[in-house]
């Protein structure tokens, strides 16, 4: 780069790379303009009062003290932003739901599994995973960053702050655990991802059997349940969905997750009763050995250790089921008696 | 011991700058009764022991000027081409109701401090 000869060319020189950084061809001429005029006169006050013109180190202090040109357009040209401060806090929301409760899980669960199913090899399936949700994240965090700059120029923001209203806030509850937005979303993730898994289960028996669905297979006692264990799983998904929407509606989480319970615990017991209910002490499996494995004492040996696992922690889910329902029960008789006792404190109030 | 220092001197540097983006608005308009163009009036001002560099007065005049507070003309003075700036009518309104209520803080905040 050479060195300009005349000081005041140095000022040009300043004025240009300002000019490179202002965002706006119509403010820039204006902006440089002023700018020009303003350190010109500077240069001139400063020559008058020495009597000399400056030379290019004083020029060049001058042009030190205003700034990096980069720095100046910044301070100089118009200000914007992205994503304003209104919608910033619904777009960190979405960025987090949207990353760590959905992407995740979703890897986690479904892409992993499928590609350790495709691959056969746990390294390839952990590698490819990782790499598919690395490249991921940033897809779709570029996505809702360019959703939200572009809400963020459109009329709807505005109506974001103007819409709401105070009557619409849930009553604040004293003494009261309040519900956790935190355990509402992975509730309803899990439930959702849940979903998933048991709607792909039919056509990829590795999400339930890893390598081993290479020799094992489901038994046919899963077909006449497996659309009851589907509709459990969708009332679930509606309960977290309905917890998350609704979380002014307190008496509902105990309510529902006790009518979840006892549907549960149906499930399981007529499971265990067509799984058991066999003459001469016999029991149905819950997994067969594959035809092509069928005389390996190995493969035979696997399938009877799956099915007694099964059927212990199905009478054990039987159990537990047992005792949430105690639990849930007395939870809800709480509720039920808090409610009464604040109902009768309001009805004393509203007679006063 | 120092990172302290650091770090209250840049607590206070903020907390000034808040303090005197208010106050410059209002010296900027006042100083514009008369019209001046930007070197002249940043001189006045830093005469009047307001110093205040080209980043923020620049983009305050234009501000002010797309507020309608403000009138800008280019005209050529000095064979140089310069931006001239003075107080509009409305401006003239808005800054009496600023200097009523400059006047009320002022009162308010005195009296605080002498309570104190």
């Amino acid at each position: 780069m050479s060195t300009p000869r005349n000081p005041i060319e140095l000022v040009d020189r300043y004025l240009e790379a300002v000019r490179f950084w202002l965002p706006k061809k119509d403010t820039q001429e204006g902006v440089v303009a002023e700018l020009g005029d303003d350190l010109r006169s500077q240069i001139e006050e400063k020559e008058n009062e020495l009597g000399r013109p400056l030379g290019q180190p004083e020029v060049s202090e001058i042009l030190k003290r205003c700034g990096p040109p980069m720095v100046v357009a910044a301070r100089l040209g118009p200000k914007g932003y992205l994503i304003g401060p209104t919608l910033y806090p619904i777009y960190i929301f979405v960025l987090k739901m949207v990353l760590v409760w959905i992407m995740v899980p979703v890897f986690v669960f479904i892409v992993g599994p499928s590609t350790l199913a495709s691959t056969g090899s746990w390294a390839e399936a952990f590698r490819t995973t990782l790499g598919s949700l690395w490249s991921g994240f940033f897809i779709a965090a570029g996505i809702i960053t360019l959703v939200f700059a572009v809400i963020e120029r459109t009329p709807a923001q505005a109506a974001i702050a103007s819409k709401w209203d105070p009557l619409s806030l849930p009553a604040v509850k004293k003494h009261e655990r309040k519900p956790s937005l935190a355990h509402a979303v992975c509730e309803l993730a899990f439930s959702w991802f849940g979903l998933v898994w048991l709607l792909l289960l039919p056509k990829y028996p590795v999400l339930i059997f890893g390598p081993a669905s290479a020799f094992l297979t489901p038994g046919p006692i899963w077909h006449r349940f497996y659309l009851p264990i589907v509709l459990f799983s969708v009332v679930g998904l509606l309960r977290s969905a309905i917890t998350l929407a609704k979380p002014q509606r307190q008496w509902f989480p105990p309510l529902s997750h006790l009518v979840q319970t006892i549907f549960g615990m149906l499930i399981l017991r007529f499971m265990l009763n067509a799984a058991t209910n066999l003459p001469h002490g016999e029991w149905q499996t819950f997994v067969a050995v594959t035809d092509a494995a069928r005389y390996s004492p190995q493969y035979l040996r696997v399938a009877a250790l799956v099915n007694g696992s099964i059927l212990v922690g199905m009478a054990a889910g039987w159990l537990g089921l047992s005792i949430a329902l105690v639990v849930q029960t007395w939870a809800l008789l709480q509720y039920v008696r808090k409610a009464a006792r604040r109902n009768g404190q309001a009805a004393s109030l509203e007679m006063l | 011991m120092s990172n302290g220092t650091d770090i209250n001197s840049e607590i206070f540097e903020n907390l000034r700058l808040e303090l005197r983006r208010g106050c410059l608005t209002l010296a900027v308009l006042t100083q514009l009764r008369t019209e001046r163009y930007g070197y002249t009036l940043r001189k006045a001002l830093a005469e009047d022991g307001l110093e205040i560099d080209e980043g923020t007065l620049y983009p305050l005049l234009r501000r002010l000027e797309s507020q309608g507070l403000l009138v800008s003309q280019w005209r050529e003075e000095d064979k140089r081409n310069k931006r001239f700036y003075r107080l509009s009518a409305q401006g003239e309104q808005i800054l009496n109701l600023l200097l009523d209520e400059w006047q009320r803080i002022s009162a308010s905040l005195n009296k605080i401090l002498q309570e104190a």
